[in-house]
């Protein structure tokens, strides 16, 4: 009772302490309470759907966040690791008959395979040159589907794969919490020694490797990891929506990916995932006015990007919190000095 | 018989058809600061990149400690302890000051050598402190003054504990009370020593630089370069007395 009662008095202390005193943290708090008790009040399968898909793509968008956003290797074609993940765990599980949770991360590591496929060819190139060709794997891998037809389905795809869960609750806690577990351990990794080598990739790699430092393995860590997590998003995606098509592999799926980053704020990885709950409910809201409905979301994104370029989390996060001059830490805009210095924050 | 510290034979590099260095060939010890001057586009820069691996040579041979190290790996010469700054800095202007330095901590050398200290913070404070520039180090690199950028250079230099630092124009930028500075670091650093938690044994160093004043002052020995061929090579003194390096510097007429 008495450990119970310390390890109690601990999480109030964190919460106190760390969560209340900024207004982000308070926010990302409370969603993950939404998320996890959200099915305590509702079971409307319609929001439970759109929830479960919206947490999928977050991951997606997460995970482009690392490999583009933090380390700079612009991939205009992650649609390639989503669509690699979806048809590995389809395939496995239709022809192998492996249940979803062993086939949904060996899609993953089919999708590993991938990232290192496109990042052993894509070392040398930079920026635009980059982008254009990994762009072209996912419409090279949806030709090889097509070829294929007996094993793939060709352009129907493979369909009657196994359910994530029996009940439509139990595949949105399935999804959510992969999603808020996949998401931190992101967080975790920009955050730690790795992430700092994949900023510093990003700005200079020439002054990266005079540290020292064998960029060639990290930039495929960062095509491995990207993959791995892109991968786990699409062998999820297929088993929640029991099909793995060509749509998974499209060029427009890659470019939504690259939207939603753009949108919420590349490399905070917070962006990506927040601006993945805007957009993709947006989409559903805005099927009132079905014609319009992609010019919507066209004037949404430019009018935000226009007086945000810094993506939709980044300006609010900005707008709440500012940095202490003196020791950088964040505090509540309203502060005249910070939390930790009392530096004068005005 | 002993390998000299570094010996560098018949090195030679074209762009097209410019020959930017020309079978060059020196050699230096371990205690020693070398100078490397020369005009503008003598390929003085072009040498150190070639001993860096940034660029691969046409020809010939550069041996460190004894080991061959053309065709190797920019980050495995390196590891292997000679380290560079550049001429127009390179730093990561969207990170932190020390973010940049901890870079350099984290290459396996760094790592290797300072494996009684743990805290990588503590070791790349140390390398900005020797640099002096501790007191900004939460500041983004974006905005350093020039000088504070040289230092930045050379403090992610310093961090990986390197043998041989190879140093391109250290003072450019800085002003006559900077380079005074810089320059007695320089020397500080070459002494070796404690610098907090890096345990620096003092580099031999290779300095490209123009202000030949201060550059006189530290070093041990010159080369001189001139359209990428070495045209002298000695001691400050008998280098500004040489004729074909002042009819490099100021032309015929200046004999």
């Amino acid at each position: 009772m008495g450990i119970i009662l310390y390890y109690l008095r601990k999480l109030l202390s964190v919460i106190k302490n760390e969560v209340l005193v900024l207004p982000s943290r308070v926010v990302v708090a409370l969603f993950f309470l939404f998320l996890l008790l959200l099915p305590l009040f509702t079971e409307d399968p319609y929001l439970l759907r759109i929830l479960t898909l919206t947490s999928i793509f977050a991951i997606l968008a997460a995970s482009w966040d690392l490999l583009s956003g933090f380390t700079g290797q612009m991939n205009f074609g992650h649609a390639l690791f989503f669509g690699v993940g979806a048809y590995g765990a389809a395939m496995l599980n239709k022809y192998a008959g492996i249940p979803p949770w062993s086939t949904i991360p060996l899609g993953a590591l089919g999708a590993v395979l991938a990232g290192l496929v496109i990042g052993i060819p894509c070392l040398r190139l930079r920026g635009t040159y980059l982008a254009l060709t990994t762009l072209a794997f996912p419409i090279i891998l949806m030709g090889i589907v097509f070829a294929f037809p007996d094993l793939t389905g060709g352009e129907l795809g493979i369909s009657g794969i196994a359910r994530l869960a029996r009940s439509r609750v139990a595949n949105y806690y399935i999804a959510v919490v992969v999603m808020l577990g996949l998401c931190t351990i992101m967080w975790k990794i920009t955050d730690s020694n790795t992430g700092i080598i994949f900023h510093a990739i990003r700005e200079d790699e020439l002054a990266v490797r005079a540290s020292g430092i064998n960029t060639t393995r990290y930039k495929l860590l960062a095509f491995s990891l990207s993959g791995f997590f892109a991968g786990i998003s699409g062998g999820l995606y297929a088993h929640f929506m029991r099909i793995a098509g060509p749509s998974t592999l499209e060029v427009s799926m890659s470019f939504q990916v690259v939207i939603w980053a753009i949108f919420g704020g590349v490399a905070t990885i917070y962006g990506p995932v927040g601006a993945v709950f805007v957009l993709f409910p947006l989409m559903e809201v805005l099927r009132f006015w079905q014609d319009y409905r992609i010019l919507m979301f066209a004037c949404v994104v430019l009018l935000i990007l226009l007086y945000m370029p810094d993506g939709l989390f980044r300006w609010l996060r900005d707008k709440t919190e500012k940095e202490c001059p003196r020791c950088k830490i964040r505090n509540v805009a309203m502060r005249h000095t910070c939390r930790i210095c009392t530096a004068q924050l005005d | 018989m002993t390998q000299p510290f570094l010996q560098i034979k018949d090195l030679t590099k074209n762009f097209g058809g410019l020959r930017a260095v020309n079978n060059v060939t020196f050699s230096m010890e371990r205690d020693h600061i070398l100078g490397l001057i020369g005009p503008n586009g003598a390929g003085k820069t072009t040498l150190l990149r070639l001993m860096t691996g940034i660029l691969k040579p046409d020809g010939g041979s550069v041996r460190f400690m004894g080991k061959e190290i053309v065709g190797r790996k920019t980050w495995d010469i390196v590891n292997m302890g000679i380290a560079c700054t550049f001429q127009n800095m390179r730093p990561f202007r969207r990170l932190p000051i020390i973010a940049n330095v901890m870079v350099s901590c984290l290459s396996p050398r760094a790592m290797k050598r300072g494996e009684w200290v743990k805290r990588l913070g503590a070791k790349a404070m140390d390398a900005l402190e020797f640099a002096g520039i501790s007191d900004m180090a939460l500041e983004k690199a974006s905005t350093l003054s020039q000088g504070d950028l040289k230092r930045l250079e050379v403090a992610r230099a310093v961090a990986t504990e390197p043998d041989l630092l190879l140093l391109d124009e250290p003072f450019g930028g800085l002003s006559p009370a900077e380079t005074d500075l810089m320059a007695k670091s320089i020397k500080r650093l070459h002494k070796g020593g404690r610098f907090g938690r890096l345990h620096s044994e003092g580099p031999a160093m290779i300095i490209v630089e123009h202000k030949l004043h201060w550059l006189m002052k530290i070093v041990d020995h010159i080369i001189v370069l001139n359209f990428g061929t070495l045209i002298a090579s000695g001691t400050p003194d008998e280098i500004i007395k040489d004729p074909l390096v002042i009819e490099a510097y100021l032309g015929k007429g200046g004999i």
